[in-house]
């Protein structure tokens, strides 16, 4: 093996730790959030809705990109100083959170209404007839969308790197640099096929995993 | 409190630099979206109707341009393959990576439709003595096709975003173009909030152009 390649794999594998860090702490934020405000969506009372729909709308829609560049300009802008890594943390979990709502929302809707019916008549208020009779009842339907949405996070954090943020792909590009200078070789062709090979391994499964899901949690 | 002062007239200066980006990302986004139709019928034929070889051959192309990201394929082609003598210019790039990402997503939205059309419609053709072409041609794509319409128009507007990603290679696009006056000027606000409302505009108009083709096109009897 060519003596490049260990220091760019112990240089990429700390990229990659990055990566699911940083995919694993949206994951958090974008759960508690999107459950949060995918249950506000389906109030009928529009002064509660509306600002969450704008929310929703606002950030599933805008290029996630921008989104990215948006945290990380604005922040400085108004006098916050934070780290590449955060603003692209903080970048993803809105763009997450907003697609969380949007499949916690359907999945509650698409609980028959004689649920929330019978959990009336049981005296649960809105909160209790969320918390223990519609969302343990909407997982089956939230889990497939949900899962598909974490391949799609963990590819799109690559675009971190576009701000900077170490990461997988971050870490490729330095390695990249780092040898075109120092060996006049960049070996670009092995490294990020190598990087693309690994998101793969990663993403492949959860997207399989997803239609299994979907297939046999089928209501 | 926050010293920060909007000016909307730093706006209306920076328009026709804009207009120029806006321009960029209309053109590569286009070439992206009709592609990425084209790539994606020929790829869920393939695969729906069998076809020996190629069907095997573009369930992995999909299944690889649809499980790695795409900034890391637009680097692939923008900085590797230079490696083997290929050189790219950033729009080539820009809308090559948009049509091979794209297609691998349109292909599994035409395959889901095609695979959506009822196989009495399918015996009624065989029966007709179409041959599996003329069946595909006449039957499957325009039924297949209707199906489908709903979830191209979301990859369409995905990829419209996603020409986005092409301030990595330095195709002056709007968002390029919105990052190099942020980075002269600072004025982070009037640029984020003018190309936010352009990209949301465009994918609102992108969108009910397609709802009032989907309306046009309606299969007789669905609604």
């Amino acid at each position: 093996m060519p003596t490049w390649v260990g220091p760019v794999v112990s240089y990429s594998a700390q990229g990659l730790v990055s990566t699911l860090s940083m995919s694993a702490i949206t994951v958090g934020a974008a759960i508690v959030v999107g459950i949060l405000f995918g249950a506000l969506l389906t109030l009928p009372i529009g002064i509660v809705r509306w600002p969450v729909r704008v929310y929703v709308e606002v950030w599933r829609g805008l290029p996630l990109l921008i989104t990215l560049f948006f945290v990380f300009f604005t922040l400085p802008a108004i006098n916050i100083r934070l780290s590449p890594f955060l603003a692209a943390v903080i970048g993803l979990s809105l763009w997450a959170s907003a697609n969380v709502a949007e499949i916690v929302r359907g999945a509650v809707q698409s609980i028959p209404a004689g649920q929330f019916q019978a959990a009336h008549a049981l005296g649960f208020n809105w909160p209790q007839t969320m918390a223990y009779v519609i969302l343990p009842q909407s997982v089956r339907r939230m889990l497939p969308p949900l899962v598909s949405l974490l391949a799609n996070l963990i590819q799109s954090s690559a675009l971190a790197a576009v701000v900077g943020a170490f990461e997988l792909l971050q870490s490729a590009r330095r390695s990249i640099e780092r040898l075109t200078v120092e060996t006049g070789n960049s070996e670009a062709i092995p490294i990020l096929a190598a990087v693309m090979l690994v998101y793969f391994v990663i993403c492949f499964p959860l997207a399989q995993a997803s239609r299994r899901l979907e297939r046999s949690l089928a209501v | 409190m926050i010293a920060y002062q909007f000016q909307p007239g730093f706006i209306l200066d920076q328009f026709p630099e804009l207009l120029g980006g806006l321009k960029l990302t209309l053109i590569a986004s286009a070439i992206g979206i009709a592609g990425a139709l084209v790539v994606g019928v020929l790829a869920a034929a393939c695969r729906s109707e069998r076809v020996p070889l190629l069907d095997r051959l573009m369930a992995g192309y999909v299944e690889f341009f649809r499980n790695t990201p795409l900034l890391v394929q637009i680097f692939f082609l923008y900085f590797a393959l230079p490696e083997v003598g290929i050189k790219l210019d950033a729009f080539t790039v820009a809308w090559l990576a948009l049509v091979l990402w794209g297609g691998a997503y349109q292909a599994e939205n035409f395959r889901a439709g095609f695979e959506a059309v009822s196989r009495g419609y399918r015996e009624a053709a065989r029966a007709l003595g179409l041959s599996q072409a003329q069946m595909f041609a006449a039957v499957v794509l325009p039924i297949g096709l209707r199906i489908a319409l709903p979830s191209l128009t979301n990859i369409g507007i995905s990829i419209l975003k996603n020409s986005s990603y092409m301030v990595a290679i330095g195709y002056h696009e709007l968002t390029d173009t919105a990052v190099n006056i942020v980075s002269l000027s600072f004025r982070v606000f009037e640029m984020f909030f003018t190309i936010g409302v352009i990209y949301l505009g465009l994918a609102w108009l992108f969108g009910v152009g397609m709802g009032a083709l989907e309306r046009r096109l309606a299969l007789p009897g669905s609604r």
